[in-house]
């Protein structure tokens, strides 16, 4: 033994000296090495080597003993105290707590003992604490550790608490009351609600507990700035309201208060009462309810129909269905033994009265109260299904009166939209329910179904009245939405009736009517989507047939705008697969007649023939966006159909409609659409037809042998080509786009991509077939760039060094080719390729002072960084993702640094409009951060001589004030408006100059950037800054009040009305 | 609030729709009305202030008594504006024959006017005839450029009639939450 006793007596004296060491130092690392000795079992040596510290005479000494002590066990791991050390613990720290000069690191001792101790010693720290412990004479921090203690102790030993019954709640009371502080007060609070759920508190403890809860009502804390706890309004407000709704006995107390504070709050403690109410209706029970139910209808009525704001009138709402619902929901014993015998005789008075004065109001139809008054009894449809059945009963039958009433046939109008919201919230209180009990259950009782009749008839009658057209049409969307409600003959009989009313829309002088025609489409779209055969064999055929067989005559403006409403309303309506079938063969004999009518006027027929083509597309894209498997199948229908007309048109007689661009231009866009759609196996199918067709002559495949012939000659690659010809290139572009990158192209890919640059190039005579054999390249060399090597190499050399570089060459065939090189770089960019800055954007650099073409090289880093239609995911390309901005970080320094060196006019003239034209390209976020950097430079560049430089300044900065302006607020954006105000002035005078229509060089683009421009500034600089120039800033937007152009002087006037308001 | 309520429950209309220009042109090509560029470049024609800009520009002023707008209670119309050269009326109907804000309606009217309308305008601001129980003193109440110019001096008036302006340049469009 005697090692053992050796061993422990070193230990013993290193204790010691620990503590010594610490009573001195104070410092960590003596608080960790004594953490250590307790785990090892010697707490009884730290405990003697205090033993001085803990009895001095000396206050301060005192003090520091126990508050080592209690550090140190704080730090303990729960396991190491065993139970009879926690015993010895537990009393050791009550009895300091006795003590003035202990109480405080005794307190904190204490904290750490609720897990690990036992319920008797529970018993005996609480009876301390309520002993000892005068909250009023500690600060909030050591309350904390008190409210902690208990919290503790309740979290752990609840059932020996709950047993102290009265002689734990009483004391608890006393040590609550008065508490301040909001980290403290949720720990009470939490505390509290505990207590009023679990510990049972007798009736004379409710009034006290209510005085120590109700004192906080409504909380208007607003945290400090810097509040190192984090604590919201919102957290003591959900704490507080969990509390309020604990007990029912707090129903008598709660409910005046409520009342007051509702009466006489600003709006965030209405708000804050009516959600309180909301949450304890429902616990303080029926019984209290509907003792006050009179009065507190009274208040919160007040609330919708004087509303403060539609959030407050929402949650008045709201707490009034709570209240409806508390009234009426426990007839409960008795209730439940006869609940099939429920009658509207189980409504209670207050829904009743509250009915009967909604419906008083609503004998005003026209008024402004009838809108909260319909409100109100909607809001009742959501609560008990015997009050839903109740309001209907009264609602329905009273609107439907009105609606009869000869004397009020001028308020038919207002009269049908409260009917609609009716019967909207009658269909939306059986979705929820039916939702939440079981679905299989096919007999949910209908609310509506007993006005079936009336309500119909009423809506027909208002669908015929052009006044009461749009109410009328509202409510039969809501009535054919509403689940099992109206058989399939009545749904054709509205379907009838609206056709009627559609064919009257379209025939509408003006678009005064487009409102109800777009309202009937989705009353339609609503009914096919249950029922479509009702608009299929009804809507369609009549629609189609009032198509006009030929294009209208140039004057007759109405049938032209006739046919234009038909097919925009054809497009809406034929999504589903079944419509878009009846659709496309409706179409296919019409398109094919017109594309090959000879008339006098062609425009008018090819004008015709593209409107059609737009209605098949647009209803296409609908499609297609909506994932809709069925657009695959038209690979081989529609599309052969399409491309035959064509090339049948192209190659045939002059003068025919379907030779005209746009409409060849509609053309590609569906066959865009269709190939886009197709699986990767089908798309190399078509591509094998596709390529022969456009490159090697052997058109008819792709075409239906209707109109084209296998001995038919195609070739628009060739010299020979003629220009209509050349044009059918936009429909081999728009099979080509879509294909995905793993659709082999051909054998010899290089051959094929140079063939048809070159040629394609060599023979355009017009700018769309130029676009349209850059877009093909672009999007080839995006997919295959691993099989392009040699093409690639040639460009790289060859082609750059002669086509672009070469000072000698024409400056029209050097733009051109800066536009191929553009193309190819951006190919290659998106898909973050290695070789597309180094080997093909960076040379652009080498072109910038040159004089011809240096400007274009410049604005290619616009085209470069903006977004397209061709290089897109949909387009199967390889797109990475944010190339734009990883192009924009690397680039931006190089710009900026051209721009700023002043060395080489030429130069800096060159970089900053490279510099505008990619700024303008890309997303503000990408250049946010160098906006301090930046801003210069682009004030800089707005005096270019170059009207689109110009615009493109005036929207970069547009576009940096609106996203400082936006509430995301990080540090990058408030250093933006603090560069922008240094320059706040000059910056004003300057854009105020380039809102007069009078000068050179400007556009409506230019004037309204500016104004805009103008009107964000305000906000983000204070007003001292900008004082001196206001009255010129007046003056100067009330001349732009006189601006020709109706867009600009919008501008004008809502920049002027922000200047008139910025003072400081 | 003491003040008295001279129409408390006032009828609300539903708003007109705006003017199209789409439906006045012939659009031969375009698919879609909404397709044509409404701030394109191609149009160099001059496009004159008419009662329908003037109306945009007044429609969204709150009246000084309810939540609703000018607008919603029928106050003003487009047909009641007149333009004709640079001489601009504008004629208002108050909702109920005693309304004693009248004065304050049209003198909302006019600041709004005076800062959206280019100088060269005269405006005259005018009761619907037989609306209005005191109709001339009204009428030469808002017409008065000294009393008007007055009226503005009371830093009081002016915050009223900015509360009753704050949403102008919805212009008839339903605001955004």
């Amino acid at each position: 033994m005697a090692p053992t006793s050796s061993t422990s007596a070193q230990a013993t004296d290193s204790i010691e000296q620990l503590v010594t060491t610490w009573m001195v130092s104070g410092r960590d690392e003596e608080v960790t090495a004594a953490v250590a000795e307790v785990s090892e079992g010697r707490l009884l040596g730290v405990v003697k080597a205090l033993g001085t510290y803990l009895t001095a005479e000396q206050d301060d000494l005192r003090t520091k003993g126990v508050d080592f002590l209690a550090t140190v066990i704080a730090r303990c791991a729960e396991k190491t105290l065993n139970r009879q050390s926690v015993k010895v613990l537990t009393a050791f720290f009550c009895d300091k707590l006795d003590d003035t000069e202990t109480i405080v690191p005794a307190l904190k001792g204490l904290a750490s003992l609720p897990p690990i101790c036992s319920s008797a010693d529970a018993l005996v720290i609480v009876n301390a604490l309520f002993t000892y412990v005068k909250m009023r004479a500690l600060v909030q921090s050591v309350r904390f550790h008190v409210f902690s203690i208990i919290d503790g102790l309740i979290a752990h030993h609840r059932e020996a608490l709950k047993d102290m019954k009265s002689a734990f709640i009483a004391p608890y009371i006393t040590l609550a009351e008065g508490e301040k502080d909001p980290r403290n007060l949720l720990l009470a609070f939490a505390i509290a609600r505990v207590i009023l759920i679990e510990f049972d508190p007798a009736a004379s403890h409710i009034e006290p507990l209510s005085n120590i809860l109700f004192c906080y009502f409504p909380i208007t804390f607003r945290p400090p700035p810097n509040d190192p706890y984090g604590i919201t309004a919102d957290d003591l407000r959900n704490a507080l309201r969990r509390c309020l709704s604990a007990h029912p006995a707090f129903g008598p107390i709660a409910i005046p208060i409520f009342l007051e504070k509702l009466a006489a709050g600003s709006p965030a403690i209405k708000r804050d009462t009516l959600h309180a109410m909301r949450e304890c209706f429902p616990v303080y029970g029926p019984a209290v309810a509907r003792s006050s139910a009179r009065k507190l209808w009274n208040s919160i009525k007040l609330e919708i129909f004087q509303p403060t704001d539609s959030t407050t009138e929402a949650m008045a709402l709201a707490t009034m269905q709570a209240l409806i619902v508390t009234i009426h929901s426990s007839r409960d014993e008795d209730a439940s033994a006869n609940k099939d015998g429920e009658e509207d005789g189980d409504v209670q008075t207050l829904a009743r009265d509250a009915c009967e004065e909604c419906l008083s109001i609503l004998r005003e139809p026209e008024k402004s109260q009838a809108k909260p008054a319909i409100k109100v009894l909607c809001a009742f449809m959501a609560t008990t299904p015997s009050v839903a059945r109740y309001t209907l009963a009264q609602a329905v039958p009273h609107l439907l009166k009105l609606f009869a009433d000869p004397r009020e046939a001028n308020s038919r109008h207002p009269i049908l939209l409260l009917l609609s919201d009716v019967i909207a919230a009658a269909r939306d209180s059986v979705a929820k329910s039916s939702k939440t009990e079981s679905m299989s259950d096919s007999t949910v009782e209908v609310p509506l179904a007993p006005f079936k009749n009336e309500i119909l008839g009423a809506l027909i009658s208002g669908l015929a009245a052009v006044s009461t057209t749009g109410a009328a049409l509202a409510g039969l969307t809501g009535l054919v939405s509403t689940p099992g409600l109206l058989s399939d003959d009545e749904l054709g009989f509205i379907v009838l009736k609206a056709n009627d009313v559609l064919d009257g829309c379209f025939d509408a002088a003006e678009e005064e009517r487009s409102d109800d025609s777009t309202a009937i489409l989705q009353l339609l779209l609503t009914i096919s989507s249950t029922a479509p055969s009702h608009v299929r064999d009804q809507t369609l055929p009549r629609l189609f047939a009032s198509l006009p067989p030929a294009a209208p005559p140039r004057d007759a403006l109405a049938a032209r705008a006739r046919y234009q409403h038909v097919l925009r309303a054809l497009s809406t309506l034929c999504g589903p697969a079944t419509l878009f079938a009846s659709l496309v063969s409706a179409l296919t004999p019409k398109l094919t007649s017109i594309a090959f009518e000879e008339s006098a006027d062609a425009e008018l027929s090819a004008a015709y023939l593209h409107a059609l083509l737009a209605a098949l597309k647009r209803t296409l894209a609908g499609k297609v966006d909506a994932g809709d498997v069925d657009v695959a199948g038209y690979v081989d229908s529609l599309v052969p159909t399409l491309y035959g007309i064509c090339v049948r048109a192209a190659i045939g007689v002059a003068g025919v409609p379907a030779r005209e661009p746009r409409v060849v231009g509609g053309v590609g866009d569906i066959v865009g659409l269709v190939v886009q759609s197709l699986e990767p196996r089908r798309q190399q199918v078509f591509s094998s037809v596709l390529f022969p067709a456009f490159l090697e002559g052997k058109i008819a495949p792709l075409c239906i042998s209707e109109h084209v012939k296998v001995e038919d000659k195609f070739l628009p690659f060739t010299a020979e080509a003629t220009t209509t010809e050349r044009n059918l290139l936009v429909l081999f572009e728009a099979g080509v786009v879509p294909l995905d990158p793993s659709v082999k192209l051909d054998a010899d890919i290089n051959a094929r991509i140079e063939m048809i640059l070159s040629q394609g190039l060599a023979c355009a005579n017009n700018e769309r077939q130029v676009e349209t054999v850059l877009r093909i390249v672009g999007s080839i060399a995006n997919k295959h760039v691993d099989e392009l090597g040699s093409f690639l190499e040639h460009t790289k050399t060859t082609y750059w060094s002669t086509q672009i570089l070469e000072p000698n060459s024409p400056h029209e065939a050097r733009r051109q080719a800066i536009r191929v090189w553009t193309w190819i770089s951006k190919a290659l960019l998106v898909r973050n390729h290695p070789s597309a800055l180094s080997d093909f954007i960076h040379r652009l650099f080498d072109l910038f002072g040159d004089a011809t073409v240096g400007t274009d090289a410049a604005k290619a880093f616009g085209d470069i960084a903006s977004a397209d239609a061709v290089l897109t995911k949909r387009n199967g390309a390889v797109v990475k993702f944010l190339w734009a901005q990883k192009f924009a970080t690397g680039i931006l320094p190089r710009l900026m640094n051209g721009a700023r060196n002043e060395s080489d006019a030429v130069q800096q003239h060159t970089h900053l409009i490279a510099l505008t034209a990619l700024l303008k390209a890309i997303p503000n976020a990408a250049y946010a951060h160098e906006m301090d950097e930046l801003l210069p430079l682009l004030l800089r560049a707005l005096p270019l001589p170059d009207a689109q430089i110009r615009a493109n300044v005036l929207e970069t900065l547009l576009a940096a004030a609106q996203a400082t302006h936006a509430p995301t607020t990080s540090s990058t954006s408030s250093t933006h408006a603090t560069v922008l105000a240094e320059h706040a002035a000059t910056i004003v005078r300057a854009v105020l100059g380039y809102t007069r229509a009078e000068t050179e060089l400007t556009s409506t683009r230019i004037r309204i950037s500016a104004l805009r421009y103008l009107r964000t500034l305000p906000a983000l600089i204070p007003y001292a800054v900008l004082h001196p120039v206001k009255a010129e800033a007046l003056r100067v937007l009330g001349a732009a009040l006189d601006d020709p152009k109706r867009a600009v002087r919008r501008e004008a006037v809502d920049a002027r009305e922000v200047w008139f308001k910025y003072t400081g | 609030m003491a003040v008295e309520i001279f129409n408390s429950n006032p009828a609300i209309f539903a708003p007109v729709k705006p003017a199209k220009a789409s439906s006045k042109t012939d659009y031969l090509w375009a698919s879609d009305p909404a397709e044509i560029r409404p701030d394109g470049e191609e149009g160099d024609a001059e496009e004159p202030i008419d009662q329908d800009e003037i109306f945009d520009l007044i429609r969204s002023i709150y009246d000084p008594e309810h939540p609703n707008t000018l607008e919603e209670l029928r106050v003003v119309s487009a047909p009641q504006i007149t333009v004709n050269g640079n001489r601009v009326n504008v004629e208002f109907t108050p909702t109920v024959p005693h309304c004693g804000l009248s004065t304050l309606i049209g003198l909302s009217i006019r600041v709004r006017l005076l800062r959206a309308l280019p100088s060269r305008f005269k405006i005259d601001i005018t009761l619907k005839p037989g609306s209005h129980q005191s109709e001339l003193a009204v009428n030469k109440q808002l017409n008065d450029k000294e009393r008007v110019a007055a009226a503005l001096e009371n830093p009081t008036l002016v915050q009223t009639l900015e509360q009753s302006l704050v949403d102008a340049s919805l212009r008839g469009q339903p605001a955004e939450d």
